[in-house]
């Protein structure tokens, strides 16, 4: 086609050049009216653009984490664990972080809601506390009880509920915990006259073996006992002693994925093989109060009950005895069968027998954890059921939801007359409530935690509440409540309350409790110099397993009659039931979190929906596929879910999580899976009276319905090719004895120009070696003396768990999608937990191999990203870090095709601005770019962090940044503190003191001569392993 | 022949639309900027300026976090009222708008300023970095000192303009100086140095 005359096609290309420039310059002219709002009055601790820091208690659960809130302009935007906390030690595991989305979550109560027919009415705080006073009056005159059901909550407001039910007159306080750890519990006071949980030293054992303990997921302390594993596990520079970890139990959790050997037990027969064990090392001299008991167990009986071989089971008593300190743990919340105390007392029987018992068993430390019973539950049910209780109020826990049908709650709570709920958003039990007084976030209130002897921890709020809702303190709220019944509470605030015995015991110099009262906010704990002298802590010297009157606890016989045998599952079904907490969800509280949703689950990868696990034996016996929707039927209750092929569950069980299945809980939860519990019975387990989750047997049945698994997981296998590699303990110290794999002795290979693959001089491989030979020019010319910032990830450390994923969303502004975009592979992560089996087995006692590895940008100094990159958006920077522009990308995608490593995650739908409402929004990091659609982004090492950090170093002195200074939200969050970021040139730094390490290796390095800037530390094991992988 | 009309005339709406744009363009541009549309007639010539009559305050005294936060800051109403509940005005144009002042200390609202200057979301400005090595305020924000109420964007910085910066990068002015005393000879132009 030619343009003869007239308007050339030269001057029509001038034309419309004009036209855009026009064009070009609207854009930039105009744009919305931006309004910039001054403080009325400023606050002091406050700098616009600085953070300011608060520390508080993590009120996630009862664990009692130490937290520090980074605050910007007022607003809490981060939390990271508070490295000067006893328990956590800096640790924050993903469900602290995503207790951040239930401050600015938008289901949030506008304010007090009061019932009228159908529906809820929003009502002024006065007329909510008025109408409360009148109806306790009224349930006074008639006769009726005031019950209050309450979740875990800290020493202070459990105080001030006492004193409120005994003001009010007949009044019953029910402590419920969805996910408890009641079995031991009451197994150590059966045990040892204490009626508290024990702690444990983790840390110290040598060979740890847990009985269906999911410890890192569930239990008292989380982030501490996942500490303690990745101490316990590791191998470290230091040469520390690399203990032994068994898992015992029908189905691997995140816990049982790391352990070293797993025995694929019969679901319920730990106490038998415990008490098997104990009755093999003990012999003769069994301790008196259980020698009868122990006699009429060996392992005969325990290899038959649990179907593992004797020999296995005697080797295992053997190591237990032999290990020095050893420690057994008994079975936890997803391990509740109907003998669940006594299996847990067999458990402590068995540490007693080998002397664990006050070397890493503490018993009377005042653990303080949740582990309510659930037969007081069942009590109150029947009380409410009685017409006994007038008014019942609801705080901090959801029976509704975490009970099945059969316990009754939910017809017994409909009839009492007047029911309150302090949820402070919807739940199912709200959704039940005559009124509803939402309570404040834990960031916004005042409170305390006591989790443990010698540690209590302050509970500050770090912002004005948030101010689309009209929410108030539940004490606030009580003691007004209170005063309109004619009761004085002796505070007009809980503040004021709160405060009180702290200030009493300094009456005679108020400026000196003011001095203390200011430096308990400032640590976040009361008493910091006490607990010092005191060395509490999970790494506690020895004999601190006294009593609370400092004698050694006895080992005693029981006061009632116990069970140790396999119990009996209900119905008749096939396959035993599981039902554990989620690592994500817990008992189903963090839910209606989307963080948590689109979290994969550390053990299936699988985001929001519900799944059966199924090991593949078993589906293929029944021709079923990963996929298939099957109807799973218990006698109490059936639901539809698809299957998931999982080969680290036995072929007689198959598990569900809890959290799924809400039908009340906010636009990210309802709908979002189903809920396990309908499919258990309402049992309590005796004598403990905890809630059973192991209890009954389903049949399963195919729907015919299939559909697509919402997993960001590519394959768990890893074809050969060293990604994950390890190497045996026997081989450490003999590196080039080709006993390890994938070793760094191959020399790099370049596919170059026409000259075919060629070898790369063996100083160009190095981590420090940056910029490559002969880019040393230009932006890079004194790139050598700047710093490479890379990072080291301890492989044998990482456990999995996923925090630093949460963590990543939180401060780099990381959007989710959604359900149906995961099913299409567009989950936006910037750090994806790879899981691959190397062995697994769930037929026999045998080694078990699963490899974590955190798979984020891997800054490589060769990066194919960036030559393909058209518009130069992705490149490098002179200090190493693989650099991706936002304003210059145009998303043509070449990048993410071109990247081996799969880290480069595209925005397709302004997830970011469509998927985060009001005030979510408040979360975002004002230090981090919020992007849009058709934007590509990836792990920047927090790049916000390292110019701050920078910009701080170059203030204060004009010096260059300290080692230790710049710390990424993965890094900061790690409980098994597996990550080390900082300069790869400096020798001294401990990030290349960690990378020099003979176990140091790079992802696919000597196959595609990326030469990444994150080193891996290969995980190690006790079996050999064979090359490749 | 058709053909060409038809270029012609899509050429000629593109360009009449283009000029609709620039037209409305600047009508809005200028809306935005005019003093007029300030909920009070702010004269910043009147606070910083030195010729006679004027009170020669430093930029720091109300942007207090210039020097040692990414955000300059902008002056909480009680700063202004610290002042002005004395500093009354003498013209009765000046007593007007400085009542206004009263009305948002009274009733407790902060003052809706309409945004000038703004850097673009994907950028990253840390102010204390520059104003720490010896920059001038004015150096990016022009003679603001001179200026009465603002009128129109910057003339020096322009708001989206990484040329401007850029240059300054590679040859800063003169006496600039790190806080161990040696001088700035010059600044990264590394993308992520502000692009993040």
């Amino acid at each position: 086609m030619t343009v003869t005359d007239g308007i050339k096609r030269r001057d029509f290309l001038k034309v419309l050049g004009v036209t855009g420039a026009g064009a070009t310059m609207t854009g930039c002219g105009t744009g919305e009216v931006e309004k910039l709002l001054p403080y009325v009055v400023a606050p002091e601790e406050i700098t616009p653009g600085v953070a300011t820091w608060y520390a508080t208690t993590c009120g996630g659960c009862s664990a009692g984490c130490g937290m520090w809130v980074r605050t910007r302009e007022g607003r809490a935007v981060k939390v990271e664990g508070n490295p000067n906390h006893p328990i956590s030690k800096g640790g924050l595991c993903a469900r602290g972080h995503a207790t951040l989305q239930h401050l600015y979550n938008p289901d949030r109560f506008a304010g007090p809601m009061i019932r009228e027919g159908d529906r809820f009415r929003q009502g002024t705080w006065d007329e909510a506390e008025r109408l409360l006073a009148a109806r306790i009056q009224g349930a006074r005159t008639a006769g009726q009880q005031v019950m209050f059901v309450g979740g875990h909550t800290g020493p202070t407001m459990s105080r001030l509920v006492d004193a409120f039910l005994s003001a009010v007159g007949s009044g019953t306080r029910v402590e419920y915990d969805a996910v408890s750890d009641a079995p031991l519990r009451e197994a150590t006071r059966l045990a040892y006259g204490v009626d508290q949980l024990p702690t444990y030293d983790i840390a110290a054992a040598h060979l740890l073996l847990s009985f269906g303990n999911d410890f890192i997921e569930d239990g008292s302390s989380p982030v501490a006992h996942n500490k303690g594993l990745a101490q316990m596990s590791s191998v470290d520079a230091a040469g520390h002693e690399k203990g032994t970890f068994v898992y015992l139990g029908p189905r691997l959790s995140t816990t049982g994925l790391n352990a070293d050997e797993w025995l694929p037990i019969r679901p319920g027969s730990e106490a038998t093989v415990a008490l098997g064990m104990a009755s093999y090392l003990a012999g003769a001299d069994a301790p008196p109060a259980y020698a009868n008991l122990l006699q009429g167990y060996d392992l005969a009986r325990a290899a038959a009950a649990s179907g593992i071989g004797e020999d296995t089971l005697r080797e295992l008593a053997e190591r237990f005895r032999d290990a020095g300190p050893s420690l057994a743990m008994g079975p936890g919340a997803g391990a509740h069968h109907r003998n669940a105390t006594a299996a847990n007392l067999a458990v402590l029987i068995l540490n007693e027998v080998a002397g664990n018992v006050g070397r890493t068993v503490m018993v009377g430390d005042g653990q303080n954890a949740a582990s309510s019973p659930f037969s007081s539950m069942a009590d109150a049910i029947a009380m409410m059921a009685g017409g006994g209780v007038g008014v019942a109020l609801v705080h901090g826990t959801n029976p509704a939801y975490s009970l099945p049908v059969g316990s009754g709650f939910a017809a017994a709570f409909d009839q009492v007359p007047f029911k309150v709920s302090f949820a402070s958003a919807m739940d199912e039990t709200a959704a039940m409530a005559d009124l509803i007084m939402p309570d404040r976030h834990f960031l916004e209130a005042w409170g305390d935690a006591h989790p443990r002897r010698g540690v209590h921890s302050v509970q500050q709020p770090v912002m004005q509440a948030v101010p689309h809702f009209d929410s108030k303190q539940s004490g606030d709220a009580l003691i007004a409540v209170a005063r309109h019944l004619g009761t004085d509470m002796g505070a007009a605030t809980f503040y004021e309350y709160f405060r009180a015995p702290h200030q009493a015991m300094h009456a005679d110099d108020p400026a000196a409790f003011e001095r203390m009262w200011h430096e308990h906010l400032r640590t976040g704990m009361f008493g910091m110099g006490g607990m010092a002298m005191g060395g509490m802590g999970m790494g506690m010297a020895a004999g601190a397993g006294m009593g609370p009157a400092g004698d050694a606890v006895q080992l005693r016989a029981p006061d009632v009659a116990l069970t140790f045998d396999v119990p009996a599952f209900d119905g008749s079904g096939d396959l035993t039931l599981i039902v554990h907490p989620s690592p994500r969800f817990g008992g189903g509280e963090f839910s209606n979190s989307p963080w948590m949703q689109e979290l994969p689950d550390p053990v299936s990868k699988i985001t929001w929906h519900s799944w059966l696990e199924m090991n593949p034996a078993t589906a293929e016996a029944r021709g079923i596929r990963e996929g298939d929707i099957v109807t799973v039927t218990s006698p109490h209750g059936s639901v539809e879910v698809p299957v998931w092929i999982y080969p680290g569950i036995r072929e007689d069980a198959v598990a569900l999580a809890m959290g799924g299945g809400h039908t009340e809980m906010g636009r990210w939860a309802t709908g979002s899976g189903v809920n396990a519990m309908q499919l258990l019975p309402a049992a309590a387990e005796q004598p403990s009276g905890a809630f059973v989750t192991l209890a009954t047997t389903v049949s399963v049945a195919p729907t015919g319905q299939r559909r697509r698994i919402a997993t960001i997981e590519g394959s768990n296998q890893q074809y050969d090719r060293p990604i994950a590699p390890a190497v045996a303990l026997a081989a450490l110290g003999h590196a080039g004895e080709e006993h390890e794999e994938g070793a760094h002795h191959e020399p790099l290979q370049e596919l170059q120009g026409y000259g075919g693959v060629q070898p790369v001089p063996a100083e160009e491989g190095a981590p420090t070696a940056y910029p490559l030979a002969g880019a040393d020019h230009g932006l890079y010319a004194d790139a050598h003396e700047k710093p490479r910032w890379g990072m080291a990830i301890d492989l044998d450390k990482c456990t999995g768990c996923s925090a630093c994923v949460t963590a990543c969303h939180a401060e780099n502004n990381v959007p989710w999608v959604g359900e149906q975009q995961v099913v299409m592979g567009r989950d936006m992560s910037w750090v994806r937990i790879e899981r691959y089996y190397e062995h697994i087995d769930a037929t026999h006692a045998s080694h078990l191999d699963v490899r974590f590895l955190p798979m984020i940008c891997q800054h490589c100094g060769n990066a194919p990203c960036e030559p393909v990159c058209p518009v130069y958006a992705t490149y490098h920077t002179p200090e190493g870090v693989n650099a991706q522009v936002y304003n210059r990308c145009v998303g043509t995608r070449y990048c993410a095709n071109n990247c081996p490593y799969k880290v480069r995650v595209y925005n397709w739908y302004r997830y970011a601005d469509e998927n985060v409402p009001e005030p979510m929004t408040w979360q975002w990091n004002p230090d981090v770019t919020v992007r849009t659609n058709g934007i590509m982004e990836k792990c920047s090492f927090c790049m916000q962090r390292i110019r701050d950090a920078e910009n701080r170093a170059a203030l204060e002195e004009g010096r260059e940044v300290r080692d230790g200074e710049i710390v990424p939200a993965c890094q900061q969050s790690c409980p098994a503190e597996a990550i080390v970021f900082g300069n790869l040139r400096d020798p001294e730094s401990r990030v290349s003191q960690v990378v020099a390490n003979e176990r140091t290796y790079r992802v696919l390095d000597e196959l595609i001569n990326t030469q990444p800037a994150v080193n891996y530390l290969k995980k190690v094991t006790f079996h050999e392993v064979s090359g490749g992988h | 022949m058709k053909k060409n009309w038809l270029i012609g005339g899509l050429a000629g709406v593109f360009a009449l639309a283009g000029l609709a744009f620039v037209q409305g363009g600047g009508a809005e541009g200028e809306a935005a900027v005019a003093a007029t549309i300030q909920p009070i007639a702010f004269p910043h010539n009147q606070h910083a300026g030195s010729e006679p009559g004027q009170n020669r305050m430093d930029c720091q005294f109300c942007h207090f976090s210039a020097e040692r936060s990414v955000d300059a800051g902008i002056p909480a109403v009680s700063s202004c009222w610290g002042c002005h509940q004395v500093v009354q005005g003498t013209t009765p144009q000046q007593q007007a708008e400085i009542a206004k002042i009263r009305g948002y200390v009274e009733s407790g609202e902060p003052i809706p300023w309409v945004r000038i200057h703004k850097i673009s979301d994907h950028a990253h400005f840390p102010h204390m970095r520059h104003v720490n090595a010896g920059l001038q305020c004015q150096q990016c924000h022009g003679e603001v000192q001179t200026m009465g109420t603002f009128e129109a964007p910057d003339p020096v910085w322009g708001g989206s303009n990484m040329g401007w910066c850029i240059e300054c990068h590679r040859n800063p002015p003169e006496g600039l100086q790190k806080a161990d005393g040696t001088p700035i000879e010059e600044a990264s132009i590394d993308c992520a140095v502000c692009h993040y």
